[in-house]
């Protein structure tokens, strides 16, 4: 510890508005309501629910506990907790460094989006035209516009992780602003994020709601959100759904990173963090529920303009092939003239059935995205066809950069405060190690922005944080459970607030957490070995989609490294902690034969 | 006399019947959706309209392949249906029999494809030309990506801000140096500061203890 008294939030209104951007972010619009969708919608709340109340909200109150106590970054606070255990804060410092490193890639996107929605016609509405001017760009036709524009335009995209290509400038200069912001925003550490935070936590509210209002209003939003609501209560009895749940509110409130310890690092001593933990990851729930329902009345929208665009097309295949007049076959009477006419001329029609599509509302509500795809392909979909969409392009990609800067802040937060507690950087001042920081993550991320780059972030996105945080939340709750003493933590608990976690913490942190994440913590296993060879989407141009690949060898390598790496930091340091104590020990001990002779 | 000038018509009709029929060789299909492009505003197709698309066709006729006048009349259509749409063949002016070939047609059309759109109050899409397919316009490059104007807005409002951190930084830090030289606060600014420690040592819990507790 330096010196310098260590810094502190303004106000507790900082701290909880911080720990609410952080939880906030990009998972909360493009996972839950994928989730939601996928396991029997408004069925879908009741194990999310269940699960805030039983895992959620105490480990979140644990984190902050232990930060607010030990006063010191992860690796400093798990040292204090348990000597052997240090290697567990280390983990999180390996693990959020792996976020920083690729997350700001997505904010580089949401910028280069945000950039390009200032232009009349949007790019991304139409195919650009081809060389010769005779019709559209192949890759275009055959894929959307939207996906042409994320996937080349954006991406540059090579056809596999195997083939690589230079970096993408727009790209590249994108990453670094991110950057730049990024810095500017944890510049002086908790002084700067904490009046950043103000607008970063509330001002994507505001644009929620009025995308709340704008959705709503739109054509066919309703079927969207009445497929939404109508449960399936079906869906309750998969183990699925509950695993899927538990692991949605646990990555959904960032635990593990070490961030939120950082953060409860800088509180006041006497801090009410209990009301703060169950308030952030209630507001983080309710946002969750807020978005899913905005996405769900953009979905209804998409997908019934697919659904009237496709009977259109229907209707002018039949006017043209049987030469009806115009105002004969109206939208709704499609289907029945589709029989009729079957009957009426087969030979005709036979000709024409492989180029008739079937229509459907329900399947095209079913098509079911998460992730960046949803988040930039569906949705600028939408905003495409929206009245005024530039307008509507610029309110959607300017809350995506604030959900990201917001929980960018936590990341590099959560590296740069158990960094400073070390001597070295301590000496420096604020300024001059986040900025070394910064700039470490922004030139290694820059190789994310090849044109094989997003191969990469995917390996990263998909492995890098998932399976280590899991391992890190469960070490530190045995941790405070058992190894530190539920007595103890009771004790400093009292000393913090003035009174003693009641009955629901002390069990929910002896017994029904720890077994929840040792399930899900199996689960996980399980899946990584059933799933095979671990495979990933690759973008073909020729036929204009998605298609699946296996990762080659090297990129399996990679993906061990980095679940060895965050996991093998805790075994890796309590054997480095024991031999050092036994060192010290044997040392001691002669200074003590030593001292006791002399005298 | 009448006899044989009756006959003649006859013939000639018969044979420009003969000559525009549906999937002619010279032949091309037109298709128009009135109602799709212009709703309640749609006239009506008649005879009228029929012979006005005639006369745009002569007229593109007649700009396109030099040396030619065509009429009204070199324009045989055939094979209306309510859908609006029918087959048309062009004759030579001199010799109704022969038909102009394919590609003249075509090359007339397509270069005079939106002054016929227009008289119409149609489009590429709604006015068709089943085998002629309509030249896209160029798109409109602008010498700068726009997306490049609004980086370079944001990058220019950062500097700028970051140019004004560093300058009241550097003006704090001038401040503050002159007062030390005035001598008789940095007294007071130790002073300050112990009393300050203390009371801060006297709040912070302290860790030594805690230490030997857990060992």
């Amino acid at each position: 510890m330096g010196n310098q008294e260590r810094p502190k939030w303004d106000n507790p209104i900082q701290f909880l508005l911080a720990c609410v951007s952080y939880a906030v972010g990009l998972g909360n619009v493009w996972r839950f309501p994928y989730l939601c969708q996928m396991h029997g919608g408004g069925g879908f709340l009741i194990p999310y629910l269940i699960m805030l109340v039983l895992e959620g909200v105490p480990l979140f109150c644990m984190e902050l506990a232990v930060g607010q106590k030990m006063r010191l970054g992860s690796i400093g606070a798990w040292s204090a907790m348990n000597p052997y255990l240090g290697g567990v804060g280390l983990a999180s410092v390996v693990t959020s460094m792996y976020l920083c490193l690729y997350y700001n890639v997505i904010n580089a996107w949401s910028f280069w989006y945000f950039f390009n929605s200032f232009q009349s016609v949007l790019p991304w509405s139409d195919c650009p035209v081809n060389a010769n001017q005779t019709g559209l760009l192949e890759e275009c036709e055959k894929a959307t516009p939207t996906q042409y524009f994320f996937y080349r335009e954006t991406l540059n995209i090579s056809p596999s992780i195997n083939v690589n290509g230079g970096i993408h400038t727009s790209q590249a200069l994108c990453l670094l602003l991110a950057w730049i912001i990024s810095y500017l925003f944890v510049i002086r550490g908790v002084k700067s994020t904490g009046k950043v935070v103000y607008f970063t936590a509330t001002f994507p509210y505001v644009v929620l709601f009025i995308y709340l209002i704008r959705g709503v209003t739109l054509h066919g939003a309703l079927n969207g959100i009445q497929y939404m609501f109508t449960p399936k209560m079906e869906q309750l009895a998969n183990p699925n759904t509950w695993i899927n749940a538990a692991t949605q509110i646990f990555f959904s409130l960032g635990l593990g990173f070490g961030s939120l310890i950082a953060f409860a690092s800088y509180n006041e001593y006497n801090n009410n963090f209990e009301r703060q933990a169950i308030a952030v990851s209630v507001i983080n729930s309710g946002t969750s529920i807020f978005a899913s329902i905005v996405t769900f009345a953009i979905y209804g929208f998409k997908a019934t303009l697919n659904f009237e665009n496709c009977l259109e097309r229907s209707r002018m295949l039949l006017l043209n092939t049987f030469d009806l007049a115009e105002d004969s076959i109206t939208i709704d009477t499609v289907f029945d003239w589709i029989t009729k006419l079957n009957a009426t001329y087969p030979e005709q029609f036979a000709q024409i059935e492989d180029k008739l599509e079937v229509c459907d509302l329900e399947s095209e509500l079913d098509t079911a995205v998460e992730g960046a795809g949803l988040a930039f392909i569906v949705y600028s979909e939408a905003i495409k066809n929206m009245p005024l969409p530039q307008l509507w392009s610029v309110l959607y990609f300017f809350m995506l950069l604030l959900l990201g800067m917001g929980s960018m802040l936590g990341n590099i937060t959560a590296v740069i405060t158990p960094m400073r507690d070390f001597k070295i950087f301590s000496r420096m001042s604020t300024e001059m190690c986040n900025g070394l920081v910064c700039m470490f993550c922004l030139l290694l991320g820059l190789s994310f922005t090849t044109t094989s780059g997003n191969y990469w972030f995917t390996m990263f996105n998909d492995y890098g944080a998932n399976f280590s945080l899991l391992f890190v939340v469960l070490i530190e709750i045995i941790t405070v459970s058992y190894v530190y003493g539920m007595n103890r933590f009771e004790k400093d608990i009292e000393d913090m607030l003035g009174h003693r976690p009641n009955w629901y913490w002390k069990i929910m942190w002896k017994f029904v957490s720890p077994l929840l994440l040792v399930a899900v913590f199996i689960v996980y296993i399980i899946n990584y070995i059933q799933g095979g060879t671990p495979t990933y989407m690759a973008w073909d141009k020729e036929q204009g989609k998605t298609v699946v690949m296996e990762y080659p060898v090297f990129g399996q390598v990679f993906i061990g490294l980095l679940l060895v790496s965050s996991v093998s930091c805790v075994p890796l340091t309590a054997l480095y902690v024991f031999c050092k104590k036994r060192k010290q020990g044997r040392h001691d001990k002669r200074e003590n034969v030593l001292s006791t002779v002399s005298a | 006399m009448l006899e044989k000038i009756f006959l003649l018509l006859c013939f000639s009709s018969a044979l420009a019947n003969q000559l525009c029929k549906p999937d002619a060789s010279d032949g091309y299909k037109v298709r128009i959706s009135l109602k799709t492009a212009l709703g309640d505003d749609a006239y009506v197709w008649n005879e009228n309209e029929m012979f006005f698309f005639r006369s745009t066709l002569a007229f593109a006729m007649r700009t396109h392949v030099s040396g030619q006048r065509f009429e009204v009349s070199n324009i045989v259509v055939c094979n209306e249906t309510p859908r609006v749409s029918f087959w048309f063949v062009v004759t030579q002016p001199q010799n109704l029999s022969q038909l102009i070939d394919k590609e003249h047609v075509e090359e007339a059309i397509r270069k005079s494809r939106s002054r016929i759109n227009s008289a119409f109050l149609l489009t590429d899409n709604t006015l068709e030309f089943i085998g002629i397919q309509p030249t896209l316009a160029a798109p409109v490059e602008p010498v700068t990506p726009p997306w490049l104007i609004v980086f370079g807005v944001v990058m220019g409002a950062i500097a700028a801000g970051i140019i004004v951190y560093m300058v009241s930084t550097v003006v704090r830090k001038k401040r503050k140096k002159n007062e030390k030289t005035n001598g008789d606060d940095t007294d007071d600014e130790t002073r300050v500061k112990t009393i300050e420690s203390g009371r801060a040592a006297d709040g912070v819990y302290n860790l030594s203890f805690a230490d030997d507790e857990r060992l």
